[in-house]
């Protein structure tokens, strides 16, 4: 059942085409990765289901009803551009926040509580925005966007600026929250924390998407044509014609096989001279995919 | 009841209550009255002292003459001159008091010749060139003692003299709408109207500021992008004004309580007895606030749209000249309307939507206008008001979510036709 759901969906500016003919979904219990460089639509295509922009043409669907503003109760939001009223103290913030979308007083106050346990940061709740730290703004902010037990959680950048204990925290949450059956969908450009997260991603370039469906799917569409090899004994196994480029750092091999290259024949090959350690035929990187689905550098891609 | 939509009341009410827990409220709530009291006590205290307490020469070869205006210069009300007679002309006396002033033991000379079957001629000389007060005094002085010597030299005795010379006040009375007379006090009226104009202009103005700066800072902060998963900019926008303007609102009770007390008190017994007789009726009472509310509502929802095309208050600073030269304006009216509160452009003033507020307080304090004028510049108001929020809710919806740098006019008006 999808939860969210874009369908051809096109936002022009003055100057350009931000998001050309967009179609993705996702469904409860699923974790979603939309990914692309900056300005390559993520944060139009996001606003667009937030009905913060709207789109030129092709439809937004929030659990299976066209996008309507009450909907926008059952959805968490962090965007990119996110704050706090710094004069604010935390808990009356969070409860504001709760409030605004439908929770009582008493309930957000509850709420808040538990999350700033869950998340670490329970003496947080009583001091003023201002006086915290990068990080822990960051947390409160995200307590803020799930206080009101979203169905589905929209993320624009969740991880910037978060240290990697901070990182590692929000994902295990994240990770919970999809288990119990919510609809998470973030946007990033760090591939390796999608391929780790996501169940399905939507790769965007200049307002397209280039790649877009369940994750194992995308990789089983590409051969696995990639070994590592780690061994003790001769090398002379790294000559053979199953191989089409091989690397050697003095015991661990880095082998792009030959296109049909048959890797079970190449192990045989191997033990035969040296004792292996590691054989392990790998999927190309997400990465790798991208580049080869719009032909261009990673950095390109990457680039913040 | 007029009930709110749930955000804009959890807007407005998140809205008015930082700013009432704020130390800035407190702050102006006592500042601004006492700093009030203290100019106006300067301002009024110096205008009575100006042309007193000098210490002044007179001469004049006739000695009666002299006297005479010796004693008109200490006559006068409150003042502390010391005022010397010297009767021998000679040009080394003339001199020698010339180099006293230049010293400064001595502020002025009135050097009064009278030469026979001319007029007499008057010279002053002082340090400086603007007391203008002074000299209108010592011109009063100089010619009803001319007159007295006149008179007593043709025969009248000097009390005689004096009684005629004596100027007799004009007592004015005011005839209200209602039909009845009731003694007019043109000092006070000025200055109770200049009072209640300049304290709702600042209102106003420190609550229309108020709001442009609350959305800057959302700006900066980044806020605004949060807030509008729930809210719609609309409601956002409606919930800060009347938000912001209840704190206001507020204010102007705590300030009217404050002087419901203070008029029971001795004090005010004292004020009303004396030449400053300051009354408020209730009518004024309630019409400040309504005033306000739509001063306030015109000039911060034209703040607001203006403050969400701007990334800094510096920025803002920009357009505040623009915003409150309706204000100026108003103000530099304020002899017109004090002189005829009636003349067409008196009352065009205050049709007119950005000026009205003020411009009607002004007028009220020397008559109130016929109730046809208080509908016509309400309606006018609340019509402009419409049309300003409707200009700028489209800039707001477009500019809070514009980061880096100022919009541009073209840019500015591409947002217009888009939303």
């Amino acid at each position: 059942m999808p939860v969210v759901e874009l369908v051809g969906v096109t936002k022009a500016y003055e100057s350009k085409v931000a998001v050309h003919q967009l179609s993705l979904s996702i469904n409860a219990g699923q974790m979603f990765g939309l990914l692309g460089p900056n300005g390559a639509g993520k944060t139009t295509s996001i606003r667009m289901m937030m009905g913060i922009i709207m789109p030129d043409s092709g439809q937004v669907k929030l659990f299976e009803k066209p996008f309507e503003r009450r909907s926008l109760d059952r959805v968490g939001y962090l965007p990119e551009e996110r704050g706090l009223y710094k004069k604010m103290k935390v808990l009356d913030q969070l409860i504001f926040f709760g409030e605004l979308h439908g929770v009582s007083a008493g309930d957000a106050s509850k709420r808040a509580r538990d999350w700033a346990r869950r998340l670490e940061i329970a003496d947080a709740l009583d001091k003023k925005t201002e006086e915290l730290s990068k990080g822990m703004q960051q947390k409160i902010q995200f307590i803020g966007s799930i206080l009101h037990d979203p169905g589905l959680i929209v993320m624009d950048e969740p991880f910037s600026g978060l240290d990697p204990v901070n990182a590692v925290l929000l994902e295990r949450t994240l990770l919970e929250m999809k288990d119990q059956g919510r609809a998470i969908l973030f946007s990033t450009h760090r591939m390796d924390q999608v391929e780790k997260l996501c169940d399905s991603i939507c790769l965007v370039n200049n307002g397209e998407a280039v790649l877009s469906g369940r994750m194992r799917e995308i990789k089983s569409r590409y051969e696995r044509n990639h070994v590592i090899v780690e061994f003790e004994g001769s090398a002379s196994f790294l000559n053979s014609e199953e191989i089409a480029e091989a690397k050697n750092f003095s015991g661990h091999a880095e082998i792009r096989l030959k296109p049909h290259g048959d890797a079970q024949k190449l192990l045989h090959q191997a033990s035969a001279v040296a004792t292996i350690y590691r054989f392990e035929l790998v999927e190309p990187s997400l990465e790798e995919i991208f580049i080869r689905s719009v032909g261009g550098k990673p950095d390109a891609v990457v680039a913040a | 009841m007029l009930s709110l939509p749930r955000n804009v009341f959890l807007v407005a009410r998140r809205e008015y209550l930082e700013q009432i827990r704020g130390r800035a409220f407190r702050m102006s709530t006592i500042g601004l009255p006492v700093l009030f009291a203290v100019i106006f006590a300067i301002a009024y205290g110096s205008s009575m002292g100006i042309g007193t307490n000098k210490r002044i020469v007179v001469a004049s070869s006739n000695a009666a003459l002299a006297n005479d205006v010796r004693e008109e210069l200490v006559r006068g009300k409150g003042s502390s001159s010391h005022v010397d007679v010297v009767s021998s002309l000679t040009p080394e006396k003339r001199a020698a008091l010339i180099r006293e002033i230049q010293a400064r033991s001595l502020d002025g000379l009135l050097w009064i010749e009278t030469p026979p079957g001319k007029p007499p001629a008057a010279t002053y000389i002082s340090k400086s060139a603007g007391e203008f007060m002074t000299s209108a005094r010592l011109n009063d002085a100089l010619n009803n003692g001319l007159v007295e010597e006149k008179l007593t030299g043709g025969g009248m005795t000097a009390a005689q003299a004096n009684a005629v010379t004596k100027g007799i006040p004009i007592v004015a009375y005011q005839i209200k709408s209602n039909g009845s007379v009731v003694k007019s006090n043109a000092e006070a009226s000025f200055w109770k109207g200049y009072v209640m104009a300049i304290l709702l202009s600042l209102t106003t103005m420190i609550y229309g500021m108020n709001v442009a700066r609350s959305i800057i800072q959302e700006k900066t902060s980044r806020i605004f992008e949060v807030m509008l998963a729930t809210v719609k900019p609309a409601d956002m926008l409606a919930g800060k004004l009347i938000g912001v303007g209840a704190v206001g609102l507020t204010q102007i009770a705590i300030w009217l309580a404050a002087a419901v007390v203070l008029m029971a008190s001795p004090f005010a017994a004292a004020m009303q007895s004396g030449q400053l007789s300051l009354h408020f009726s209730w009518f004024e009472g309630v019409l400040f606030p309504v005033y306000f509310v739509l001063g306030y509502l015109l000039y911060s929802s034209l703040f607001a749209g203006l403050a969400a095309t701007c990334e800094t208050e510096q920025e803002l600073q920009m357009y505040m000249p623009l915003a409150a030269a309706p204000t100026w304006l108003s103000f530099a009216l304020i002899v017109l309307i004090m002189n005829d509160s009636n003349s067409v452009i008196s009352v065009a003033a205050s049709l007119f939507p950005p000026t009205a507020p003020i411009v009607m307080f002004l007028r009220m304090a020397s008559e109130i206008p016929p109730a046809w004028q208080f509908g016509v510049s309400i309606g006018l108001l609340i019509l402009s008001i419409w049309a300003v929020l409707w200009f700028s809710s489209r800039l707001y919806r477009i500019g809070i979510l514009m980061y880096g740098k100022r919009a541009t006019l073209p840019e500015l008006m591409r947002w217009l036709r888009y939303s």
